[in-house]
């Protein structure tokens, strides 16, 4: 955990309202994904989701220090994929990077995924969007995994529980 | 409401002889018009019509043609309405194949006069029954669904579908909210669900308000519904594809599930 001064000023940095709270705005205006484009508001949405423990739709200091840790491990992460340190990663990388988490997917599951994040439509997936991917992609996962009792990678499922499955999710 | 008098309940729809009561073993609902578009996100869909067909469940149907578009003229003071912004002031003409009324309503919502509408505009214009704003989730569904050029804005044309398109889930929404509160409960929406000729139980209803519902009151209002039912539409689509026996349950791999609902999920999108 880094030192609660340093994430002090940082926060405030980001709080430019003086709030005491950050906003998804601010939120997003402080993310950077390095290659100048504006963070993902999906991935900001989701961020603030997962941390915002007392559901104010804001982030407070307490959240901060979590959100950061987070944030910092995701980049230590794709940091590591992104060998040209373009900021983003393509395909190969992206497969290279899921398939260390433990995914097994195809070549041609690959290509949806990177089709589906690639919001620059350059067929590579920058910083924001990787994390998206990779918490949908859990998501998705851990809501099969609850189906599949047997772990044989089949689920048999009835119209009315995939749908109970489908409307649950969230992140 | 009571269940008891369900047939009574649907005298108003003159098919309601053919109802089939839930609980069939293989007939799962689908929503009553068009035909499924496989492979495509299916969000081009119209709200339900005034004619529901309880018959064969994979029968073509358009929109009824009871469902006359709504008028224009009369300004809507109710939910689902864009809040008033024309002051009567003189504006530029509409352009051709556009109503005065129509380009009133459109000039009053496109606020920086961009000749475009943003989502956040959108956003800004529509308003609940109850006076509360609209989710934004729900205004970038709908711009995603009209915004023909993928533009990500609507201009006046595509803004025209998707007036009509929102005033027809009104009319629609309005049925359903017999009490008129502006927002529906459960027992309604399983009553709308049921109507739409959906298969599902009434805990499916409890659940689907529980995740909409926002001020944890166990109802829901305007704009969750039209996202609910679209969600509901497309899942029902997705699902269909795979269960060419029409058994109601499917086996399904992990990839094929991850490809099915990857997309139009609830997932990033804040309550």
């Amino acid at each position: 955990m880094a030192d609660p001064n340093f994430l002090a000023g940082i926060f405030q940095r980001i709080d430019k309202d003086r709030s005491g709270s950050i906003s998804a705005h601010e939120l997003q205006e402080a993310l950077s994904n390095g290659t100048w484009t504006p963070f993902n508001p999906e991935t900001v949405r989701m961020m603030i989701g997962m941390f915002d423990r007392d559901n104010s739709g804001t982030i407070n200091f307490q959240e901060f220090q979590a959100l950061w840790k987070y944030v910092t491990d995701w980049q230590n992460c794709f940091r590591s994929y992104d060998r040209d340190g373009s900021g983003s990663i393509d395909k190969n990388e992206l497969k290279m990077a899921l398939t260390r988490f433990g995914y097994r997917l195809s070549d041609r599951f690959y290509e949806v995924l990177v089709k589906k994040f690639d919001r620059q439509g350059k067929g590579v997936v920058a910083f924001d969007d990787f994390i998206q991917c990779c918490v949908v992609l859990q998501t998705l996962t851990s809501a099969f995994r609850m189906h599949d009792t047997d772990q044989d990678g089949w689920i048999r499922i009835s119209y009315e529980q995939f749908l109970t499955l489908v409307f649950s999710l969230r992140s | 409401m009571s269940w008891g008098g369900q047939q009574h309940s649907y005298g108003g729809y003159n098919q309601a002889s053919q109802y089939q009561p839930y609980g069939q073993p293989t007939a799962y609902g689908q929503p009553n018009y068009g035909q499924p578009q496989y492979g495509q996100p299916h969000y081009g869909q119209q709200p339900p019509s005034n004619q529901y067909n309880y018959g064969n469940p994979y029968q073509q149907q358009g929109p009824g043609p009871g469902t006359a578009p709504p008028g224009y003229g009369g300004a809507p003071n109710m939910g689902g309405s864009f809040a008033s912004g024309g002051y009567g002031s003189f504006q530029s003409p509409a352009p051709p194949g556009v109503s005065p009324e129509l380009w009133d309503w459109f000039q009053a919502v496109d606020q920086d006069k961009s000749g475009k509408i943003t989502c956040q505009e959108l956003q800004q214009a529509l308003m609940n029954g109850n006076w509360s704003p609209f989710n934004a989730e729900t205004c970038r569904l709908m711009i995603g669904m009209f915004d023909k050029d993928r533009s990500g804005t609507i201009d006046v044309h595509e803004f025209a579908a998707l007036w009509r398109y929102i005033q027809d889930w009104k009319n629609c929404f309005d049925r359903f909210d017999t009490d008129r509160s502006g927002n529906i409960d459960a027992n309604e929406l399983g009553h709308a669900f049921r109507t739409f000729g959906y298969n599902l139980s009434q805990q499916f209803s409890q659940l689907v308000v529980q995740v909409f519902d926002r001020r944890g009151i166990g109802r829901i209002n305007f704009d969750d519904f039209i996202q609910a039912c679209v969600m509901l539409k497309t899942f029902t689509d997705k699902f269909r594809v795979k269960d060419s026996q029409q058994q109601g349950i499917i086996s399904i791999s992990y990839e094929e599930f991850l490809e099915m609902v990857l997309d139009n999920t609830l997932l990033g999108v804040q309550k």
